[in-house]
């Protein structure tokens, strides 16, 4: 018996009865939820009932080199996107417009290409692949799902809602950004893998002049959000006319390269060690230095009153001897006191 | 300190600075002076840096390719939002102003980064709800609905352990806290009973002392706590009572006792010598009457017989 080959578009209405299987937790297809609809009301029709026409795909890969978190975030975001579509590592030896290439092949117009340098620093790409335009962020700051302070949970592939700061709209270069991440991070309406309720809310917003993307799950209708996470910071480097190469459209005066950073910081402490060090060898040199004998006291005659000159008096003739008196027969003193 | 080398004017500087642009080489003497009168030095290394290059800012050519890219997709297929972060209810709540012109958050503040983030997504669940359910899109998940979520049952299990036990970490502290207080409080109560019950000896003991000598005739120290009713009816008589001892010999009274010889009481007086009221004329004078009428009866009423009879009657028993 050939597969029934079942034709998305809505004619597909004459799925009733169908045994109920209770797995519990587990994976449920869609016809359950046709089957609850007798039941409640609230529950939509299964995503195969719409057309699906906003082909989107997007390719979500790396280069070599990538740390774990790095490799947590794309597992994460292909979660979280399921119209991406993953591939395998690409090697650094070649050039970058063979991503290009690589897209074609696996019929996405999307591509989020992750480049890790020296172990330690994370850039993304993110352009639409063939003749769009592309860019280039260094990431920052990045949290996955598996974070435990990240609390919040939705529906795998369920659609979300993206909320934009208003200063998104207030230069050309982020409004082109905000286009690019539009297309790229909604998930197309009736998407085969997608989920038909809208459980979580993606949002950008720009600080310090970085991007900033947080994801979080609507609990309550009155807004009360969760955040489920991954998080990440996007410091935008530069905006190429086209897909990975191609005229740079807006380069960011503000972007400083991690090595720079890195530099800088060593530049200071070593700067800071130098002065050190002169400071001690002048000190040094003060005091090993030749000190002058003070030989004339430049203050010792400042108190030199001269004094008037007295004639010089020779004695020609010896003087007399003193009459010595021996024995006065004095008194005792105490006597002597008492008389008094 | 970065001092930027196009700055410097002097003639001198610009030809040794054009060829150490690259290098982070040190000012020399001169150049540094004429920095330092010009006020840009401050305390610390100064480094040399060149000045940023210029930048691109190809608006139009962002403009157009903005232009290109745009797919126009109806609103259901972005479900995008731009708007800016909702009430701030907390800090109204406490009072301070809404800073509406300081649209830049700091990012150094986390928390209040944070909460910024969090509003931008309130405030975009609040507007998209209402248009979500105009286009038919349900946001509300049934309890039933069982799907594979994006984080697995385990790892919310993890969650929901690390939660439970920051609660509990924190509950044991709070009582650990609430024990030691307790512990404090309970010694001082402890101390302060202990300290009454001795002042209540002392004030008993005093009142004891002072009806055994006579000061005071009423033995309402021993009622102890029903003072209250007794010292009204005693008001006058106080007033009265007030010339007796002095307010002085009062207080060292109380503090040290009544002083004195303490036991002279037992010894005559001159009025007690003078006092004949116990004496009784026909006691006196009974020369021994009754005693020795009896003598011919009732020998033996209340004889007592001899040493030796005793001494006889002792062995013998």
């Amino acid at each position: 018996m050939s597969a029934f080959k079942r034709k998305r578009g809505g004619k597909s209405n004459d799925k009733k009865a169908k045994k109920v299987k209770f797995v519990a937790g587990g994976e449920e297809t869609r016809e359950q939820a046709e089957q609850e609809k007798k039941n409640e009301v609230t529950i939509p029709p299964p995503v195969s009932m719409g057309r699906w026409t906003n082909k989107e795909r997007v390719l979500i890969f790396s280069s070599r080199g990538i740390n774990f978190r790095t490799r947590h975030l794309m597992q994460d975001l292909r979660t979280m996107m399921p119209h991406s579509k993953a591939d395998t590592k690409m090697d650094r030896k070649d050039k970058l417009f063979v991503v290009n290439e690589v897209c074609e092949i696996k019929n996405c117009n999307k591509c989020l290409f992750f480049e890790a340098k020296k172990k330690q620093d994370l850039y993304m790409w993110i352009s639409n692949s063939p003749h769009g335009p592309s860019a280039k962020f260094l990431v920052q700051n990045i949290h996955t799902l598996a974070e435990l302070k990240m609390t919040g949970n939705c529906l795998k592939g369920s659609r979300p809602l993206l909320s934009f700061d208003p200063k998104f709209d207030k230069e050309p270069h982020y409004a082109l950004l905000k286009e690019l991440f539009t297309q790229t991070f909604a998930t197309p309406h009736y998407h085969p893998k997608s989920q038909p309720f809208v459980d979580h809310v993606y949002t950008f917003s720009i600080a310090d002049d970085r991007i900033w993307f947080r994801n979080y799950q609507i609990i309550e209708e009155d807004a009360s959000l969760v955040e489920i996470g991954p998080r990440f910071v996007l410091n935008l480097i530069k905006v190429f006319r086209g897909s990975f190469g191609g005229s740079t459209l807006f380069e960011n005066p503000k972007f400083k390269s991690p090595n720079m950073h890195r530099r800088e910081i060593r530049l200071a402490a070593a700067a800071r060690v130098r002065e050190k060090q002169m400071v001690k060898e002048l000190q040094k040199m003060k005091r090993t230095e030749a000190k002058e004998d003070v030989t004339t006291d430049v203050t010792a005659d400042v108190f030199l009153t001269p004094a008037e000159d007295k004639p010089v008096h020779i004695q020609t003739e010896a003087p007399e001897p003193k009459v010595v008196k021996k024995n006065k027969h004095k008194a005792f003193k105490r006597q002597r006191m008492a008389r008094r | 300190m970065l001092i930027d080398s196009r700055s410097m004017e002097s003639e001198d500087e610009d030809s040794l600075l054009g060829e150490s642009e690259e290098e982070y080489s040190e000012l020399s003497d001169s150049e540094l002076q004429e920095a330092f009168a010009k006020g840009l030095l401050k305390p610390g290394m100064n480094v040399l840096v060149d000045e940023p290059k210029k930048s691109v800012n190809n608006v139009e050519g962002l403009k157009q390719c903005l232009a290109e890219l745009r797919k126009d997709l109806p609103w259901v297929e972005r479900l995008d939002l731009t708007n800016p972060p909702a009430e701030d209810v907390l800090s109204k709540a406490e009072g301070k102003a809404p800073n509406p012109t300081n649209g830049d958050v700091n990012a150094e503040n986390d928390f209040q980064r944070e909460m910024f983030f969090y509003r931008q997504a309130q405030a975009t669940v609040l507007e998209a709800l209402p248009l979500l359910n105009k286009h038919g899109i349900f946001t509300k998940r049934p309890d039933d609905y069982f799907a594979e979520m994006a984080k697995s049952d385990q790892q919310m299990q993890k969650i929901r352990k690390k939660l439970i036990s920051k609660q509990m970490i924190m509950e044991k502290s709070e009582k650990a806290k609430k024990l030691r207080e307790q512990r404090k409080f309970g010694k001082k109560v402890q101390v302060e009973v202990i300290q009454k019950r001795q002042k209540e000896k002392k004030a008993m003991m005093t009142a004891v002392k002072k009806y055994q000598k006579g000061m005071t005739d009423k033995l309402d120290f021993l009622e102890g706590d029903q003072k209250a009713g007794k010292d009204s009816a005693q008001g006058p008589k106080k007033v009265a009572n007030k010339k007796g001892p002095n307010a002085k010999r009062k207080y060292k009274d109380q503090k040290f006792g009544f002083g004195g010889k303490k036991s002279g009481k037992k010894w005559n007086t001159k009025e007690s010598f003078n006092d004949v009221s116990g004496f009784r004329a026909k006691v006196a004078h009974a020369k021994g009457g009754g005693k020795g009428g009896n003598k011919g009866k009732g020998g033996k009423q209340n004889k007592r017989p001899g040493k030796s009879v005793r001494k006889k009657m002792k062995s013998r028993s």
